[in-house]
């Protein structure tokens, strides 16, 4: 049987085809993921979702706040409880912690510009539901796209205690230091994940670094949170 | 501007006497406020071309005389069938004005407005370039603040509707300090299928009439005759008549268009920008030879108590105008509804040949779709400017400051530093489809999801040598900018100009505009590339510094690379390869920016094109292609192949070592060698084992190709072989410093 996965388009997403298209395109096989308009997504035809990136709504009022109030965040609770997979990029990190499924907050980055390039993240926890095809500080070559991707939380000790910061943004030799934080987050850190370990988000691109073509490094590290996210669906039912 | 009495009342207008006495024989009336408003508008210089239309004739008819072209000029934007069942849609525009008053929304508009162009051909958008002009930065305030919000409103609008910026091109130029140039290029594909259901014509009576996206406001009224005035000191009290932007209004807007699309019950499809809604339908009535009857009490307003002159020349942002068969009328709009977005059936069409607009019960407006559409025609004199022999001849004085602090300066200079403080801020990589990326190429390269075929594009033009010579200029942009796209292993297979110059009503400006546009024209007919469409920016001049705009026919060439194994990079690859140069330098540093940066002067004899030898040139490297014997390849351009190598060095941390014995024609002054912009020549790099080889298929196709130097693993550049003068070396790290941080330096606290 195939594993369905859902990816949520609000208004204003914008790498909903892409990460369909990684989804159904590039990964082997046993996927068929769904491109579903957030009004009219139910959880219970998933086993896991998607919040792709993009500007949502706009980001009008705030990164990621309007989107939060959409139905489909209701639907994916229900998901959340009962431990199925749910992973928010860019715009989908900034749905998920205004939705208070993750910790924390994305501001705007110090350099107060949009950021486009390929920087590297660093493997601190993989157990999760994301990470688990990773080794532990591996180094991954990756792109990222925001403008508010500066992660901040004022609760930092209950993160690293809980083992809930996933990756961060380190320099080429795997070191945290300023220059190779892009956007001046909170101890470098690029992507976290719940207490549960079943929902992450992270600011960083993997439907970007999943084929080789599009690859400036000659890695393809975006796959393995995909490959991860389907061999935690398989776990979960076998 | 003059005031006419209307039917009703009067009304200021930028129409001529003439213009105006025509008008009313034609109707045998007093034209009511609002027909008079709707005729200021679609006859405007930037509606109906009336000064541009005589020369603009010159270019071929692209869809009779290329069976791949789909649309050509006079569509909202051109179109080609690459095969396999898909097209392109592209087209090229300015915003000058808005820009250099507002330039954030200036800019974001834009872009909004090149978006809406290519989507109503009925293809997604999926990537941007932007090629702009400013003035100096250095100690430049006024400068730096255009440039930065310019930059800052592309990436807003581009980053929010999930549309790629893949490209670019910036120069700083004092005559753009006032009018700054910002161009937007637009570049759409899908199937042709949907292209078929999406032409700018209502050519059925009894189909709907749709208005779908943003409300109408009181913002922009009279854009269009703003932009085809120069830039005065009042010229700020206009900032009204620059629109806003609202890019998540666009994206859904987009969304919403294709998913209409392909219900298949849309008949024609048409976006609101310059002259708003009367530009729209008469655009539509007038191709399709239909007529209509809208009521704009229907019309949804942003606020109350807009009359209907105001209503329909209202230019506000992110409004579509669809042509929509009855009986699927409920399906269209139901999609509309999906995304949640403010629509209105506002009328019908009908065989009358009359646009009839009611405010109620009230017409307002009944004019034959004819009288909208056929503007009259100016032919304006023009006189070539009695400065230009002078400046021509010239001389650039004698080196003798050392060579490499020049090149050091040279490669630190605005016009040709790293322009990565740009590119970071646009997300380049949205729609994966970015294979080469900003900075890595001399295009943008996206692959064609669907096909096995890569699509490269480039925009540009160097202003400083059409300054000296239009003609020349042109044709030299137009190799510069294909180069661009074959040194990515591309074939050109179309081009789209923007036309920048000044107010045509003087004859030098004329000239400069006929010379350009005579230039585009040879140049594409001998090397077979159709132009499917171009935009004429009039007026980039301010009668505060008496200054004229740099003529720019800025340029645009979209080529096909036919799969993955034949895309060719800019940097170099491998330690021990050989570096070639291919064509022929000549004595050209007229309008180079070694006159500008080193002895601030403009003149001088600039490069000058050879189409034949061009196209040998083309067709050689197109042989070497085959063969796969280029292993990196960029065109010389701004500063001299000396810059050529450094920047083919600079990604992969390499060096070379350069022996120019017998490289270069002996009578060539040092200068001229080294700084030259000599057009239609590339650097390559190829492995020695194929060096004999090249050799042959040059001499076949009567092309020049000398070995330069070979590629070594240390950052630097060692020049040998420099007549009369000591050998140089050059530090890569150094100069890769002064390449990255000019604007940054600059534009950051």
């Amino acid at each position: 049987m195939n594993i369905k996965i859902a990816v949520i388009q609000f208004p204003g997403s914008n790498c909903d085809l892409d990460t369909l298209h990684v989804l159904n395109n590039v990964i082997s096989n046993g996927v068929e993921a769904e491109l579903i308009w957030h009004n009219n997504f139910k959880e219970s035809n998933y086993d896991g979702c998607v919040l792709p990136g993009g500007f949502s709504f706009g980001d009008y009022l705030r990164s990621g706040i309007i989107a939060a109030h959409s139905p489909a965040l209701d639907q994916a609770r229900v998901m959340l409880k009962d431990g199925r997979p749910i992973i928010g990029i860019c715009n989908g990190f900034q749905i998920l912690t205004e939705a208070q499924f993750l910790p924390g907050a994305l501001l705007q980055n110090d350099s107060l510009k949009f950021i486009c390039k390929w920087v590297n993240i660093k493997v601190e926890n993989n157990k999760t539901a994301f990470s688990n095809k990773m080794k532990k500080d591996q180094i991954l070559n990756i792109p990222i796209a925001h403008g508010e991707g500066r992660y901040f939380t004022d609760n930092l000790k209950e993160l690293v205690e809980n083992n809930q910061i996933v990756f961060r943004y380190v320099n080429n030799r795997g070191e945290i230091t300023k220059e190779a934080n892009p956007n001046g987050s909170m101890e470098s850190i690029a992507g976290v994940c719940n207490l549960e370990q079943n929902c992450l988000g992270l600011m960083p691109h993997p439907e970007r670094a999943s084929e080789l073509i599009l690859s400036p490094k000659e890695t393809i590290h975006g796959l393995l949170f995909f490959d991860s996210m389907i061999e935690f669906i398989k776990k979960r039912s076998s | 501007m003059r005031k006419v009495k209307t039917k009703d009342t009067e009304l200021e207008v930028d129409l001529t006497e003439s213009e105006v006495k025509y008008i009313k024989d034609f109707l045998k009336r007093e034209p009511t406020t609002t027909e008079l408003g709707m005729l200021d508008i679609m006859w405007s210089e930037h509606c109906s071309y009336k000064s541009s239309r005589p020369k603009l004739k010159q270019f071929e008819d692209a869809e009779q005389n290329y069976d791949y072209v789909l649309a050509g000029p006079g569509q909202d934007a051109g179109v080609i069938d690459i095969g396999d069942g898909y097209c392109l849609s592209f087209r090229i525009e300015s915003h000058n004005h808005p820009s250099a008053i507002e330039p954030y929304h200036g800019a974001m508009t834009g872009i909004g407005g090149i978006i809406r162009d290519v989507l109503c051909m009925g293809v997604r958008p999926i990537a941007l370039l932007d090629p702009l002009r400013f003035g100096p930065l250095k100690n430049n305030p006024h400068s730096q603040w255009l440039f930065k919000y310019v930059v800052k409103g592309i990436a807003d609008y581009g980053n929010c509707t999930g549309i790629p910026t893949i490209g670019g091109e910036v120069e700083f130029d004092k005559s753009f300090e006032n009018n700054c140039l910002v161009n937007v290029a637009c570049i759409g594909f899908g199937p042709i299928e949907d292209f078929k259901h999406a032409p700018s014509r209502a050519d059925y009576p009894g189909d709907y009439l749709v208005l779908m996206g943003g409300s109408t406001g009181r913002d922009g009224i009279h854009g269009v005759t703003f932009a085809s005035r120069t830039l005065t000191e009042m010229s700020e009290a206009d900032r009204p008549a620059v629109q806003i932007g609202d890019p998540f209004t666009k994206k859904m807007i987009i969304e919403a268009t294709l998913e209409a699309i392909k219900t298949g019950y849309v008949r024609g499809c048409k976006d609101l920008g310059g002259g708003g809604i009367s530009c729209a339908l008469s655009e539509l009535t007038g191709n399709g030879g239909t007529g209509a009857e809208i009521d704009i009490s229907k019309i949804f307003t942003r606020e109350p108590g807009m009359n209907s002159f105001e209503i329909m020349l209202s230019e506000s942002q992110e409004r579509m105008a669809f042509v929509v068969q009855s009986e699927g009328l409920e399906k269209v709009l139901d999609v509309f509804k999906k995304f949640e977005i403010s629509h209105a059936v506002i009328g019908k069409t009908d065989d009358s040949k009359i646009l009839k607009i009611f405010d109620g019960n009230n017409l307002v407006v009944n004019l034959t779709s004819e009288a909208l559409a056929h503007s009259p025609v100016i032919q304006r004199e023009e006189k070539k400017p009695s400065y230009i022999d002078e400046l021509l001849t010239q001389k650039t004085p004698d080196l003798t400051i050392e060579i490499d602090k020049v090149i050091y300066t040279l490669i630190g200079s605005e016009n040709i530093c790293s322009k990565e403080w740009i590119y970071r801020q646009y997300d380049h990589e949205v729609g994966v489809r970015s294979v080469v990326k900003c900075g890595d190429g001399d295009s943008g390269v996206l692959r064609l999801i669907g096909t096995n075929k890569f699509l490269a594009a480039s925009v540009g033009v160097n202003s400083k040598h059409s300054f000296l010579d239009p003609y020349n200029g042109a044709k030299g942009g137009l190799v510069e900018v294909s180069g661009n796209v074959i040194a990515n292993g591309a074939k050109p297979r179309a081009m789209v100009n923007c036309c920048n110059f000044g107010n045509p009503e003087k004859p030098e400006s004329y000239w400069f505009f006929s010379q350009a546009v005579q230039g585009m024209a040879d140049f594409c007919r001998v090397m077979r590339i159709p132009v499917i469409g171009g935009n004429v920016s009039f007026y980039n001049e301010d009668d505060v510094s008496h200054t004229t705009i740099k003529p720019t026919p800025t340029i645009m060439i979209v080529g096909i690379i036919e799969g993955e194994k034949n895309i060719v990079t800019l940097p170099f690859k491998k330690s021990g390869n050989e570096i070639l140069i291919i064509g022929d330098t000549k004595a050209e540093l007229g309008g180079s920016e070694y006159n500008s940066v080193v002895y601030n002067i403009e003149g001088g004899n600039p490069p000058k094109v050879d189409e034949n030898q061009v196209k040998r040139t083309w067709n050689f490297l197109f042989e070497l292609y085959d063969k796969h014997f280029v292993k990196a390849n960029h065109d010389v351009n701004k500063g001299g192949f000396v810059i050529t190598v450094a920047e083919m060095c600079f990604k992969n941390n390499f060096g070379a070592d350069l022996d120019l014995t017998n490289c270069f024609d002996n009578s060539l002054r040092n200068d001229e060698v080294l700084f030259s912009e000599s057009v239609g020549r590339f650097i390559i790099e190829s492995e020695p084992k194929d060096y004999e080889k090249i050799l042959k298929i040059a001499k076949k196709n009567n092309v020049t190709v000398k070995k330069i130097g070979i590629l070594i693993s240390s950052p630097e550049i060692n020049i040998t072989g420099i007549k009369n003068s000591k050998d140089i070396k050059l530090d890569l790290n150094k100069m890769k410093n002064l390449y990255d941080i000019t604007i940054p330096n600059i534009m950051e606290i």
